[in-house]
């Protein structure tokens, strides 16, 4: 199992589409909104590297996305 | 399904109230109509119970769609398991809290028949789980947490009058010095359980349950044999007449404490607590619902008395909403100094109170830190502040969470 950040930045107005359009998707754990550097943050769970491409690419064609970031999760502990 | 967690942890919480509610019900009927000492009825619920979530975790261990049914309920759950020798110390002491409360209830659910008014006084151990957490965590409550705790406690306190207006002294002593300091206890090291890790995983809370059980009947066993002798046989004799009602108690009771434990590991004792405190919610219409069948099970019913107490439950509500509307999530990407050991600081992030999740990703950053307050003047005090004293980091951003949608 991996898992990663993909850290995104929308072009300004395109926010709630762009969010409606990212709760559709599959091997997504979490979404945030934030207040910061970026617009979203997801929390990716895919079973290999190929399905996290495969992601990446389905945020990227999203109307509205200017640019990803996406951060590999080498070690994680959480509550 | 995508919900927020938020919205899990305040359902399971309010299932769980529902089925705590049902069962102080059931136990005020059968100890007016059917089993009347409290002893007796106290000791039978156990050999039940226990005999019950035995069984009932065994079913839950068969295998389903390559887990197991339990997962069904907790996605922790795997099958039942012997204890680690680090879980034993927290299971003693919650076993013990959970014994002293539960007898230190029976007694009062003797005195008062009304349900309504024994959960309403129950809900004051919000007020000691707070301070429990703010000594632990070296920190004082926030202003939102004490407004909240004062409601859900003048609310639980109006809604402990019973309907016929009667306040019972020594019922209200053995609360505060029994069933209250019990159940904080049963409460804190619950959570504590529910945190830990085994083999990597987070602990679950059906395990939790069926241990905790365990010792809560060799702790109540002990107990009624010093207080009241040998009842045994009067017990045994009440599970052959009264078996159904009795595991009836076991199996809403079973669900309660399990949906309420895995509540405990998403959010702090208090306001989980705070949630449950909904009960008293609950527990009005069941009482209705009961003299609906016993028309003698009670009460003069007076409408200041009702208007009295449905204030005190809407300033239960209140103060329970208030919770939940006052938290603070943030992410925090930070970048460590070069040469700095990554693991060193993974640890020392770890162990900053507030943070909820560290992990070390290759990218722009080295370490992506994920932080749960109460404030965000508490995310300054608590965790920008001792973020600044560890030596490792080079810089670090914070990015608060407006608004968050997490799958379950």
């Amino acid at each position: 199992m991996i898992k990663a950040y993909i850290l995104i930045l929308t072009y300004v107005g395109n926010l709630k589409a762009v969010l409606e359009e990212m709760r559709k998707l599959i091997n997504v754990e979490s979404i945030a909104v934030v207040a910061g550097d970026y617009d979203i943050i997801v929390k990716a769970k895919v079973e290999k590297l190929e399905d996290l491409v495969e992601l990446t690419d389905k945020i990227h064609s999203i109307k509205g996305v200017k640019r990803t970031n996406t951060q590999v999760i080498e070690k994680e502990i959480e509550l | 399904m995508r919900i927020r967690k938020k919205y899990l942890f305040y359902t399971l919480a309010i299932v769980s109230s529902i089925a705590y509610s049902l069962e102080a019900s059931i136990d005020s009927v059968v100890l007016y109509k059917i089993i009347e000492n409290p002893w007796v009825y106290c000791l039978s619920f156990f050999i039940v119970g226990i005999s019950f979530t035995f069984f009932a975790t065994l079913f839950l261990s068969i295998p389903f769609k390559n887990k197991s049914i339990g997962s069904l309920i907790d996605p922790s759950f795997k099958k039942i398991r012997i204890l680690k020798r680090r879980e034993i110390k927290y299971q003693i002491v919650a076993g013990l809290g959970n014994a002293v409360a539960t007898m230190g209830y029976f007694i009062i659910v003797s005195i008062f028949i009304d349900s309504s008014v024994v959960l309403s006084f129950s809900q004051f151990v919000i007020l000691y789980l707070l301070l429990i957490e703010s000594l632990a965590e070296k920190n004082a409550p926030t202003l939102a947490e004490i407004q909240s705790s004062v409601m859900v406690t003048f609310g639980a306190l109006l809604g402990s009058i019973s309907l016929s207006g009667e306040i019972n002294v020594d019922a209200l002593l053995i609360v505060l010095f029994v069933i209250n300091p019990g159940w904080v206890l049963f409460a804190t090291y619950n959570r504590k359980l529910k945190l830990l890790k085994i083999d990597e995983k987070l602990n679950d809370s059906i395990n939790i349950r069926f241990w905790n059980l365990t010792f809560t009947t060799i702790f109540v066993f002990a107990g009624i044999f010093i207080l009241k002798g040998n009842i045994i046989y009067e017990s045994i004799y009440a599970i052959k007449s009264n078996f159904s009602w009795l595991l009836a108690g076991a199996i809403i009771t079973f669900f309660s404490v399990v949906l309420f434990v895995r509540a405990m590991g998403m959010g702090k004792a208090s306001i989980t607590q705070a949630v449950r405190a909904s009960s008293i919610i609950f527990s009005l219409p069941m009482v209705f619902l009961i003299s609906h069948f016993y028309p003698d099970f009670i009460f003069a019913g007076d409408t200041i008395m009702m208007l009295i107490k449905i204030i005190g439950i809407i300033l239960v509500v209140l103060g329970v909403i208030s919770f939940a509307l006052t938290e603070v999530k943030a992410y925090i990407f930070i970048k460590a100094k070069t040469g700095h050991p990554i693991m060193e600081l993974f640890n020392d992030i770890w162990k900053i109170k507030g943070i909820t999740n560290v992990a070390v990703v290759a990218g722009t950053y080295d370490i992506i830190a994920k932080a749960r307050i109460r404030t965000l003047g508490k995310g300054y005090e608590r965790i920008i502040r001792d973020m600044e004293k560890i030596r490792g980091i080079e810089n670090f951003e914070w990015q608060s969470i407006l608004k968050e949608w997490e799958e379950i």
